[in-house]
């Protein structure tokens, strides 16, 4: 057994890639100016955010006067979901003001959407089919004139499901009112399954935006982005300051941490076939090492091709104790993974996406999640599924 | 869609007229749509008869993206991302009616159609209108229900297109830009400040096929780096219309030195401007270049009254182009929001016309006054010096 982790926890966040760190070593050092400045020195700051910006637009189709670079995926979707809610004037009389999300969205979506239940707006949530797809149908019935947002993920985080948010865009589209925004949080699937603005949003009036992170991607954390399609409606600020990007998130810009972004994002894009075979192929092997170390294993979302689920993600409920307990079991092993989704790990509450996708209280107590990288070898997946079976009289009989 | 298109039909409109040189401009638009493309994918375009198709040769989820953006290039009156297919009227038939159910799946009201066929293979067993009757008989009772036949103003159209090996179904029509193939017409220099009009200006002597190139007058240290940034920030913009781009930056604060020196004030505005001409002249040669582009407008600023551009227009020694002469600032305004060259414009930085602005500018000047004015001046050692100082700078493109 080797001494060096294995990493399978790339869901959560990646290491920083080596053209990234060197993108970064020259905003900081050198470049270090202020955009606003005046001098050459802000000149040239200047020109590396704006580089960025026409990077990470390229990497999702979009232009880059619609990206708007934020401190990551939570403050893009709570950017969208609150201020794009926000946005619209009340009505003196007529359609209530709803916003509607997706059964597994991330808290940051979650939680933003239920601040705006207590400002008085209906908040509902779509709901997944027995076969853990989003029920669009039921959806298209809950959007009106009145819907001021639609906020649906890409890729789930904690399982890996691809999301049919097209299909979703043409409910919004056929359903929805003028002011009607659908929003998307592509955190989990940039870099993994192909984020293009113009097909998500292909019906071609829909006013739409994304969520992107940096450090999903190997680049760095506290950057993150939210990219608005052509056309699409602009949200209410969260905060208020010194007019920095279009002054719908003003503050002197992160211009290390965009920089790094940027970077991030042209690596990622650049050959995704190659990425996703790689993904695909960690995947494949490690569930066919576990399918014989840890057969009373549960793969959550089976995964067939890429049309319904990212090949980066794999969720096991596993039999016995609960999942904190393999975890801390694997880590002594030498083998990194989370439960359930990172951020809720730390929680007591239980996992509303994973509820949603049918599980009991006891089932979904005991998800593990392993998350792959194109870096990811079939050794470590083998070595990790291995780690599985060793600890595994000692936990499922718990 | 719920398949993923195969490749993007393009349709042009006024090179067809073209006669003996349509070949050219159809090579031209070629390369121009594969140069567009190859930011996003790189695209292969092939030529036939009256249209054009375009395949990705990677990045194939890219290829409504690439659709888009063909939608900027000049020359091209529409696009369709299409699916393709075995030629098969039963196997069309069905395509059609999954794409459409899927496209209509949530809409509640009637959508305007009309379908298209068109064989262009005459070996295919129906003729056009046949196969357009085949696929309305083979359209569901659910799919009447949402539907209604309009010939005129669809909203939705249904084509379906015959070759010899593969057939095409589409469902839209992507309204291209008109004009002509950039760099059919030759070359155009246009003269670009930071404000909104110059740009626009461009925009269109490129979208009726003249490679434009850009000339910016600077004035450091008067005016800072932030303005010269915020002129390459323009033509990365505006400059998506075409393959290629250049800038000239001229310094140009010597000339305004001299003439706030020597010359009476309130004729400043318009000696700089001459100045400007002459520059551009001189550099629209060296460039093969037959015209300059300019954003005037008559009486938009007291510099673009009719005296004001005659006395400019006299130091020019080449036919001058201004798009937008007679337009008002809202609809260049609109003009810019569009091509997307607003927002830059609108960002506050001086530009060298600002620079010793005289407190009365003269609103009716006479070129007598304009050329003894200049008789006081060392113009040749001041155009000399301002050509050697000439920063030649290549820009890429946003895609």
């Amino acid at each position: 057994m080797s001494d060096t982790p294995i990493y399978l926890d790339h869901a959560a966040t990646t290491a920083v890639s080596a053209s990234v760190r060197a993108a970064m070593l020259q905003a900081l050092e050198a470049e270090f100016g202020n955009p606003s400045s005046r001098h050459p020195l802000g000149s040239a700051a200047r020109e590396l955010v704006e580089e960025a910006r026409r990077q990470v637009a390229a990497a999702t189709g979009a232009r880059s006067e619609d990206v708007t670079f934020t401190s990551g995926g939570t403050e893009a979707n709570n950017l969208a979901v609150l201020g794009l809610a926000r946005a619209v004037a009340p009505k003196s009389s007529g359609d209530e003001a709803q916003v509607l999300i997706g059964p597994t969205e991330h808290p940051s979506v979650r939680a933003a959407a239920a601040a705006l239940g207590r400002e008085g707006l209906i908040v509902e949530t779509m709901r997944l089919d027995a076969e853990g797809r989003l029920d669009v149908a039921h959806a298209a019935e809950r959007i009106g004139p009145g819907t001021r947002l639609v906020a649906q993920m890409l890729v789930n985080n904690e399982f890996g499901t691809l999301y049919d948010t097209r299909r979703l865009a043409r409910a919004v589209c056929a359903r929805g009112g003028p002011e009607t925004h659908l929003h998307i949080d592509a955190v989990q699937a940039l870099g993994k399954l192909p984020v293009e603005i113009t097909s998500l949003f292909e019906a071609a009036s829909l006013s739409g935006s994304l969520a992107l992170s940096a450090h999903k991607i190997h680049g760095p954390k506290g950057a993150g982005a939210l990219v608005f399609a052509r056309g699409a409606r602009r949200p209410t600020p969260l905060v208020f300051g010194g007019g920095q990007e279009n002054d719908l998130r003003p503050g002197t810009e992160n211009v290390p941490g965009i920089v790094g972004f940027g970077r991030a994002a042209v690596d990622a894009t650049r050959d995704p076939a190659a990425v996703f075979a790689a993904l695909e192929a960690a995947r494949h092997s490690f569930e066919a090492a576990v399918a014989i170390e840890l057969p009373t294993a549960r793969v959550l979302v089976p995964y067939t091709d890429g049309a319904h689920s990212s090949p980066h993600v794999l969720s096991l409920e596993v039999p016995g104790a609960p999942a904190e307990v393999w975890l801390h079991h694997l880590e002594v092993q030498g083998v990194f993974a989370s439960a359930g989704s990172a951020c809720a790990a730390h929680d007591t509450e239980l996992s509303p996406a994973l509820l949603a996708l049918g599980l009991d209280k006891s089932a979904a107590r005991r998800v593990l999640r392993f998350s792959f990288d194109a870096t990811t070898t079939q050794a470590e997946c083998e070595r990790a599924a291995q780690a599985l079976g060793r600890i595994a009289p000692a936990l499922e009989s718990l | 869609m719920s398949s993923t298109p195969e490749l993007i039909l393009i349709r042009y409109g006024e090179l067809a007229l073209k006669g003996g040189n349509r070949s050219f401009f159809e090579k031209r638009l070629a390369d121009n749509i594969e140069n567009a493309a190859a930011p996003i994918a790189r695209t292969k375009v092939y030529r036939e008869r009256g249209r054009m198709t375009a395949v990705l040769k990677e990045h194939p989820e890219r290829v409504l993206a690439v659709a888009r953006r063909l939608q900027e290039v000049p020359g091209i009156t529409s696009v369709s991302a299409c699916i393709g297919a075995e030629p098969d009227a039963e196997i069309l038939s069905s395509i059609v009616n999954t794409e459409l159910a899927a496209r209509l799946e949530f809409e509640p009201g009637p959508v305007r159609f009309r379908i298209r066929a068109r064989r262009a293979d005459k070996r295919f067993p129906l003729t056009s209108p046949e196969l357009n009757r085949y696929i309305a008989e083979r359209l569901p009772e659910e799919l009447w229900g949402k539907l209604e036949v309009d010939l005129e103003k669809p909203v939705l159209e249904v084509g379906v297109e015959i070759r010899d090996k593969r057939a095409f179904v589409y469902l839209d029509r992507l309204q291209g830009l008109g004009g002509l193939p950039v760099g059919t017409l030759g070359r155009a220099v246009c003269l670009l400040s930071g404000g909104i009009d110059s740009p626009v200006a461009a925009y269109f002597a490129m979208r009726r096929g003249c490679r434009t190139s850009f000339i910016s007058f600077l004035s450091p240290p008067y005016i800072g780096e932030p303005s010269r940034q915020k002129i390459i920030s323009l033509v990365r913009k505006v400059g998506r219309f075409q393959p290629r781009n250049q800038v000239h930056f001229v310094p140009f604060a010597e000339i305004q030195e001299a003439i706030r020196d020597l010359c009476p004030a309130p004729y400043r505005t318009i000696l700089y401007r001459r100045f400007m001409q002459r520059i551009a002249s001189r550099i629209a040669h060296r460039s093969r270049a037959r015209a300059l582009v300019t954003g005037e407008s008559i009486g938009q600023v007291a510099s673009q009254t009719l005296e004001n551009i005659a006395c400019i227009e006299a130091a020019a020694n080449l036919p001058v182009i201004r798009p937008l002469i007679c337009f008002d600032k809202d609809e260049t305004t609109q003009i810019a929001a569009r091509i997307g060259t607003l927002a830059i414009s609108n960002q506050p930085e001086p530009d060298c016309c600002t620079v010793f602005m005289p407190r009365a500018p003269v609103i009716r000047g006479r070129i007598e006054d304009c050329v003894e004015a200049e008789a006081l001046l060392d113009m040749d050692g001041l155009m000399r010096r301002a050509l050697t100082g000439t920063e030649h700078l290549e820009v890429e493109a946003e895609a």
